[in-house]
């Protein structure tokens, strides 16, 4: 077991290069070469950028290679292919690939960055367009009125670390970035994208969460840093998946599907994955909501001394949604006795999930965060409570905003899996599952995904990510994560940042 | 023997040419490697059944927009677009996305489950600024998917009586008006679609009774025979000016309706006067003081309100206000006068997804009408003008049976939605949501209480 003292972990994996050449479809710009063209070259000596290449001794210039071509920004330089083609053959335009790419919430340069980020480990500046979305609301309208000049502090100076556990008595659990990974089942997700999780959570002794499916046994060298989930399914739900586990998470509800069960639609039931839950295969399992053996807070803490006494070392998580009396939720599971308080907002992600439930029921996060933060500080036990907030906390700067608005820290579930190479395009919840092998159980699909790759793919993302907080804290001069908490005053509800940095 | 309430689905395929949200474009290129075909798990690129040395059009309506060909691609000759006929599908908040999800809901009668969490905008304009509340832990819940607690969808049409009176003798004093018990909150409102033909009214009207519910139609409209015999199910609704003493009605007809006018009181005590066993409606459209007049027609004993907002779900005229608040508005004036529960209010207009049912009953109303949601479930393209020659699906030929089922499974489709979000809020019946706007979750209110302390938020100024 790594370090799990006070004070600042110095944990710091060394952030390499993970290319995936599978990921260098998307071209933002799209370079047409009218049938005009007479292979003359002009274009391949002109461009620095390496788009246009002619092979000597074929008869025909190879087509635009426009993934490396900066678009029609390039207009003011004496090399533009466009301007210098003697035919006026070649035009630049925005690429129909790019735009179909994303959604409002995560929006293609979302996307691409959080790949750039995934493959060299290195940072998004703080004015970077991939750390906001372009949903008009929320944090997308949140931003943070960053100091011009860059701080003094340097990375190794301050500490994002974050204290699970904040009661007097207890293990005493601390990782040294205020995140860690949120509930994927097996099931909903491969067990290679669940070991990928797995591993790099061990790599920055931070956790991830089985989800509701079970406990795979490919897990069990990882336990240390594996959360276990007990959700209303109770799938695979055993005493010994309860005593290896360091952390324990009841899940009451998940944000995508407030005061709705864990759907898993039938074809994704495999054998391996019904043989895990204990059920059917190729049937489709709606868990129950809510737990039927909690109907009041009474029940609630029943339900917390039930798995306390079976694990009396595991700090105990609650993953509740965003209704509105989310702060009288958080309060109870204080007082029955949660060491963890975990807010799932209304835009969180799912494998499976009804439409209606996704955006219609139950509050989105960057709402829920302050009531509840506030109504704790009333009651006086807001430090004795680990806050983390998730659901639609897409970049780093999401984490921050977060933080800032009264969460101590965060739950990512989605950016592990963009960072694994998802293009969000939705489809996890039936057939095969996820075509890009990530949130799939079909034994061929499953094997795109390797587990090593994937898990120095969601560490660098991890490392680029703590790289910008610590840009972000020194701005501040803060050297300390935790001095963030509740600093509304640093952010400035806007459509658009007007004070970035620099300006 | 008591029997819960049940929409019989059943696949209902589409007539017309789906659409596809995406569209794949392969360029002149092309080697006909087929390493697409190898990479789509959907079945998009096919080999040509003429020349097998060749890569047939991509089949776009299967793709689902993951990239897997165009990443596989060795010659980087496929590109993919946004579909033009999908974005131009759209308007208002009929958006493109909600038209094609209505497509699919009328075809299979399902609950559209995906993977994936929300993608779209985080809040807007009417319904979009509103969520419902969920229950857990310190409240109670109610699981109500497929079925597995009971939840009643139930709502009366009528007035109901406060409270019954009886004499020394036990007789009960209090006469009962009558009601309609309808097994969902919705009823079909096609007076005001522009399209209909024959078949396409008769499987209106024969979802109609299937569902339980009520078929609102214009006076001038010929009904087909078979709904003729179901005329229990048929509401007629009557023009302005209508001579009350005109209007005959079948024996089984439970409602009509009639125009809202400054004579209303006339017309309401004629009707009283030749029809003391059916319901009396007024439909009026919403504007400015809209609540005012309900409040009025609730004071003079009428039974029922429909209030007609637009397409969009907005009242008439300046200042126009969302049905959101326009409801809750009327609502509220009438729990003021404490006659709330003597008026029912049908709410119509702008419900154009599953979540505007719930959303409408929140908000005040008892009954959702639906009015061109009826025309999309038959895959209408939602063009703004409308006609026999130029309807792109050719509706005029659709067969009445295919209507019937393309309506029952979408409306099935929403009432499972309904008990989904009255389970998550814990409701056992629909009786219980209406009017629970302070349980929902506005989003003027909820940007204060957040961000009012942030520079530049709600309140700041």
């Amino acid at each position: 077991m790594a370090e799990r003292a006070a004070g600042c972990p110095k944990i710091r994996p060394e952030a390499d290069l993970v290319p995936s050449e599978n990921l260098k479809f998307v071209n933002r710009f799209t370079v047409r070469r009218a049938d005009t063209c007479i292979s003359c070259g002009t274009c391949q000596s002109l461009c620095p950028y390496g788009v246009h290449k002619r092979v000597e001794g074929h008869v025909r210039i190879l087509p635009p290679d426009d993934r490396k071509c900066i678009g029609p920004s390039c207009s003011v330089n004496y090399f533009f292919c466009v301007a210098n083609c003697p035919t006026n053959s070649l035009s630049v335009g925005t690429s129909d690939t790019f735009v179909s790419l994303g959604d409002p919430r995560w929006t293609s340069e979302m996307i691409l960055a959080t790949w750039q980020q995934a493959e060299t480990g290195q940072p998004l500046s703080l004015d970077h367009p991939g750390n906001v979305g372009a949903s008009g609301g929320g944090f997308d309208r949140l931003h943070f009125k960053v100091p011009k000049n860059v701080g003094r502090l340097s990375p190794d100076d301050i500490c994002t670390a974050i204290d699970l556990n904040r009661r007097s008595s207890g293990e005493k659990v601390r990782i040294p970035i205020p995140i860690y990974g949120g509930g994927m089942s097996f099931g909903s997700v491969s067990v290679y994208t669940m070991l990928a999780r797995a591993k790099s959570a061990k790599k920055w002794n931070t956790f991830t969460c089985t989800g509701e499916g079970g406990y795979p046994d490919a897990l069990v060298p990882y336990k240390d840093n594996v959360i276990t989930q007990i959700a209303t399914g109770l799938f695979g739900v055993r005493e010994e998946t309860i005593q290896r586990a360091p952390i324990i998470e009841f899940k009451y509800a998940q944000g995508a599907k407030p005061g709705l069960g864990g759907h898993l639609l039938h074809d994704k039931n495999t054998p391996d994955v019904a043989r895990m839950r204990e059920a059917v295969a190729y049937t489709s399992l709606f868990s129950p909501f809510p737990f039927h053996s909690v109907y009041s807070v009474e029940d609630h803490k029943k339900h917390l001394d039930w798995a306390h006494s079976i694990n009396p070392k595991a700090l105990l998580a609650v993953k509740v949604s965003t209704p509105n009396d989310v702060e009288m939720v958080s309060v109870g599971s204080y007082y029955a006795g949660a060491h963890i308080v975990h807010l799932d907002g209304g835009y969180g992600g799912t494998g499976a999930a009804p439409e209606i439930a996704k955006k219609n029921i139950a509050m989105p996060i960057e709402y829920a965060i302050p009531k509840v933060h506030r109504f704790l500080v009333d009651e006086g036990i807001r430090d004795q409570v680990t806050l983390l907030a998730s659901g639609g906390l897409r970049t780093a700067l999401d984490v921050a905003k977060a933080i800032a608005l009264g969460a101590d820290g965060a739950v990512i579930g989605t950016a592990d899996l963009v960072a694994l190479g998802c293009v969000r395009c939705g489809n996890c919840e039936s057939g095969r599952g996820c075509p890009r092998g990530i949130a799939t159980t079909d034994p061929v699909l499953d094997k795109l995904t390797d587990a090593d790759w994937g898990a120095e793919r969601i560490s660098n993302m991890y490392n680029a990510w703590r790289l910008q907080w610590c840009d972000l804290l020194s701005r501040f001069e803060m050297t300390d994560i935790s001095q963030l908490r509740g600093r509304t005053d640093l952010l400035v509800h806007a459509e658009r940042n007007t004070k970035e940095v620099g300006e | 023997m008591f029997e819960r309430y049940h929409v019989p689905l059943r696949t209902v395929a589409g007539r017309a040419a789906p659409i596809p949200k995406f569209v794949i474009t392969r360029a002149d290129n092309c080697v006909n490697c087929g390493k697409c075909e190898k990479a789509c798990i959907y079945g998009v690129h096919k080999r040509s059944e003429q020349d097998p040395r060749k890569m047939a059009e991509p089949i776009n309506q299967l793709c689902k927009n993951c990239f897997r060909c165009i990443q596989d691609c060795p010659q980087r000759s496929l590109s993919m677009s946004p579909g033009s006929e999908y974005n131009n599908l759209g308007r208002g908040v009929w958006t493109s996305l909600r038209v094609l999800t209505m497509y699919g809901e009328a075809e299979t009668g399902k609950i559209p489950v995906l993977g994936a969490g929300y993608r779209g905008l985080f809040a807007g304009p009417g319904y979009d600024g509103m969520w419902t509340d969920m229950s857990e832990i310190v409240r109670p819940t109610r699981d109500g998917i497929h079925g597995r607690e009971y939840i009643s969808t139930s709502v009366d049409i009528g007035r109901k009586p406060g409270y019954l009176r009886f004499t020394s003798e036990g007789k009960m004093m209090t006469s009962l008006q009558p009601i309609i018990e309808l097994p969902i909150p919705i009823v079909l409102d096609v007076t005001r679609l522009k399209f209909m033909s024959m078949s396409v009214l008769e499987g209106y009207a024969k979802a109609a009774v299937v569902l339980g519910s009520l078929l609102v139609v214009r006076a001038d409209t010929v009904l087909p025979e078979s709904a003729k015999r179901d005329s229990g199910a048929v509401v007629i609704a009557h023009p302005e000016g209508t001579d009350v003493d005109s209007i005959r009605l079948p024996d089984e007809t439970r409602m009509a309706e009639l125009q809202y006018s400054e004579d209303w009181r006339k017309d309401a005590r004629a009707f009283r006067t030749r029809f003391p066993k059916k319901i009396l409606c007024f439909r009026l459209s919403a504007s400015k003081g809209v609540e005012r007049k309900v409040a009025e027609l609730a004071g003079g004993g009428v039974d029922v309100a429909h209030i007609l907002y637009d397409e969009d779900g907005l009242e008439q005229g300046n200042g126009a206000r969302h049905s959101k608040d326009s409801l809750r508005a009327i609502h509220k004036s009438l729990v003021a006068k404490s006659v709330r529960d003597e008026m029912t209010i049908i709410s119509g207009g702008g419900i154009a997804a599953a979540e505007h049912v719930p959303k409408t009953v929140i908000c005040g109303a008892d009954v959702v009408a639906l009015e061109r949601a009826l025309m999309i479930a038959l895959e209408c393209r939602n063009h703004i003008t409308c006609s026999d020659g130029s309807c792109p699906i050719d509706l005029k030929s659709a067969s009445a049976d295919w209507v019937e089922g393309r309506v029952e499974n979408m409306v099935g489709a929403w009432r499972d939605q309904l008990l989904e979000v009255l389970g998550a809020m814990g409701l056992r019946e629909v009786r219980r949501l209406r009017g629970e706007f302070g349980r929902a979750i506005f989003y003027e209110d909820v940007e204060r209480e957040a961000f009012s302390e942030i520079e530049g938020g709600a309140g700041d100024g």
